[in-house]
């Protein structure tokens, strides 16, 4: 299908038409300002009072969209007297306005939980999704290194439809039949653009790309990475040394996976839980007897870099950072997977 | 779609004491159907939960070559492993499984074997242990040699027993902390090199006990001729999901849960060590 435009003030009323259909999550301004992925209500004044705090241009989410599928804390199955039943969710989802990187983090994830056992959790939650990419015009940060990761600010595959911003419009690009079908079904908002929409989408484009100031040299890095041993212990323990282990660039990390798994009880009847887990966290790797291979800080430190940079790049042919730039814009003590690469591939001291 | 994370009833049939905080627990599965359709490898592991106070991974310590019921043997060191030596005989836990690899069966017949166990290591070797048993004909000669902190912390004492008649079959025995009347040898596992020929010809070893005591049997084990293909452990790691998922048992780019967690010295060797594998 050619590409279609519309018009952003039909932005609201397309959405209202949507979210009769699926559960509409969209980037919302709260009462702080803070933007968040968060499902619109179905119908009447919440449903108003939410579409007026949506905010999509240069949209800059707090944490990755990763929670809509994998929350932070949830339910796998209720016990009681004996008998277990469990607790799967499976609504339809439309995520409207992913940027491009955070739909590289959902793609990772889903081939993570796909892989060798299905997560029946995560697959239940993305069987019927649609995904609608907002490609970023302008670096919602300044700690945004898509370019360099070749992640962003627009995605070549993987959405279902992706907005291009212009002026008073969006260019929407098709990419799947589901999109297609989207479109039809919604056919009053999607106009037909002009002729000359394949010379000005590549332009718009290109002047997102030159708008991402911050390049690192990325490839060099997953190389680098993939030698034994190529990074220094000291280089480890110096970061080791500053980190404060809060596991704040994780949480907010689009392709971190790892979770806890606990009961939680009250009287006879129980849930059995799991919630989102560290590697930075020092019980992470504790056994039972105290045993803790990971006890040392440096060693936590290393694992993150390595887990993203190397591990993943090597089992997956991905690598596990995708320059969203969220790790170094929440941390406190300002380390990031950029500085990281900065560090190792410029041979500089920056962290 | 099959949820992997949902364990099934399972009913302790018996309890045996092995030692002072261990005992081994005779399960079968509730529901008939699952039970006979249950089947497992030597060396796989189960995740046990007794519901409200969660779940831990546990190797198997009975053989495949006898079916219709399984053995996990537990000391009781954590939440769960404690609320499962509360239960009694006809009491239930919850059980999800087998994950992991198998001890290699058909590669390592017509070898000679070590097995070489530290305290409640014994466990996971126990279940090639009987397998190997219960094809004799199909192995050479065959070593055991366990060693544990004191007399009191010896697994399976009555089948070290057993063991010991076997044709062709020697059972050493070492404990760090002698009691009276203890006959065997004092120290650790290593010191039984005196008492018995270690020979790696024709050999493999199967090995497993806490990190530092695989730490000296391996080096010594490496000392006496074995290739590193021919060292084989199980190793440990804290774990949750057992399937992959959770990420706490990694290891450079391996799970302990999915790629292991039976590996050779050789594959070991390839793991990043700075972690201090054991």
């Amino acid at each position: 299908m050619k590409t279609k435009i519309l018009k952003k003030e039909d932005l609201k009323s397309l959405l209202k038409e949507a979210v009769k259909e699926w559960d509409v999550y969209v980037p919302q301004k709260n009462m702080n300002n803070d933007l968040w992925f968060e499902a619109l209500p179905k119908e009447g004044l919440g449903l108003d009072q939410a579409v007026g705090n949506i905010v999509l241009d240069d949209a800059d989410t707090v944490i990755s969209p990763k929670d809509i599928f994998f929350p932070q804390l949830e339910s796998c199955f209720e016990f009681s007297a004996g008998s277990i039943r469990e607790t799967v969710e499976s609504s339809p989802k439309l995520l409207f306005g992913v940027r491009a990187c955070d739909l590289k983090g959902i793609l990772f994830a889903d081939d993570f939980y796909k892989r060798n056992f299905q997560d029946k959790y995560y697959l239940s939650r993305i069987k019927n999704r649609f995904i609608v990419v907002k490609g970023c015009i302008k670096p919602p940060r300044v700690t945004c290194f898509c370019v360099s990761a070749k992640t962003g600010p627009f995605a070549d595959a993987g959405y279902d439809l992706q907005l291009v911003e212009s002026l008073d419009a969006y260019f929407v690009e098709v990419g799947s039949r589901k999109g297609e079908e989207f479109i039809k079904k919604h056919e009053r908002f999607f106009k037909d653009p002009s002729n000359d929409v394949n010379e000005i989408i590549p332009q718009i484009k290109l002047k997102a790309s030159e708008s991402v100031e911050l390049k690192v040299d990325f490839q060099k890095a997953l190389e680098l990475m993939a030698q034994d041993n190529f990074i220094p212990e000291e280089n480890y323990k110096r970061i080791g040394e500053r980190c404060i282990y809060c596991g704040g660039c994780l949480y907010v990390c689009p392709t971190c996976t790892c979770f806890n798994v606990f009961d939680n009880v009250k009287d006879k009847e129980g849930l059995r839980m799991r919630n989102w887990d560290a590697c930075v966290f020092e019980g992470y790797t504790r056994e039972t007897s105290g045993h803790n291979p990971r006890k040392e800080k440096w060693l936590r430190a290393s694992r993150r870099y390595e887990h993203k940079l190397k591990y993943d790049y090597m089992v997956t042919g991905v690598s596990g950072c995708v320059g969203c730039g969220r790790c170094l814009a929440s941390c406190p003590v300002d380390i990031g997977i950029s500085k990281f690469i900065q560090e190792i591939t410029e041979k500089r001291k920056i962290i | 779609m099959k949820n992997e994370y949902i364990p099934y009833p399972a009913i302790i049939e018996e309890i045996r004491g092995e030692a002072l905080d261990t005992k081994t627990f005779r399960l079968r599965f509730k529901d008939k159907k699952i039970a006979e359709a249950f089947t497992y490898q030597q060396g796989q592991f189960m995740e046990v939960s007794v519901l409200g106070f969660g779940e831990a991974p546990i190797s198997i310590t009975s053989s495949p070559s006898r079916p219709g019921f399984l053995e996990l043997t537990i000391r009781a060191a954590g939440m769960v492993t404690k609320a499962i030596h509360s239960l009694n005989t006809g009491g239930c836990v919850y059980l999800r499984g087998p994950y992991g690899n198998a001890f290699p069966f058909e590669e390592i017949k017509g070898k000679n074997i070590y097995f070489i166990a530290g305290g409640i290591g014994l466990a996971p070797l126990r279940s090639l242990i009987n397998l190997v048993f219960d094809h004799r004909k199909d192995f050479k000669h065959i070593k055991i040699l366990y060693g544990s902190k004191s007399a009191d912390e010896l697994c399976f004492k009555n089948e070290l027993e057993l063991w010991k008649k076997i044709p062709d079959t020697e059972v050493w025995l070492t404990v760090d902390r002698p009691c009276d009347g203890w006959g065997c040898r004092i120290g650790v596992v290593t010191e039984l090199w005196k008492d018995t020929h270690i020979n790696s010809k024709n050999a493999v070893s199967i090995v497993c006990g806490p990190p530092i005591m695989m730490k000296f049997v391996i080096a010594k084990l490496t000392e006496s001729g074995f290739a590193d293909k021919d060292i084989i452990m199980t190793l440990e790691r804290y774990m949750k999901c057992g399937i992959g998922k959770c990420g706490h048992c990694n290891i450079g780019e391996k799970f302990i849960c999915m790629d292991g967690p039976v590996f050779t010295f050789e594959q070991v060797k390839k793991l990043p060590h700075k972690e201090g594998i054991f």
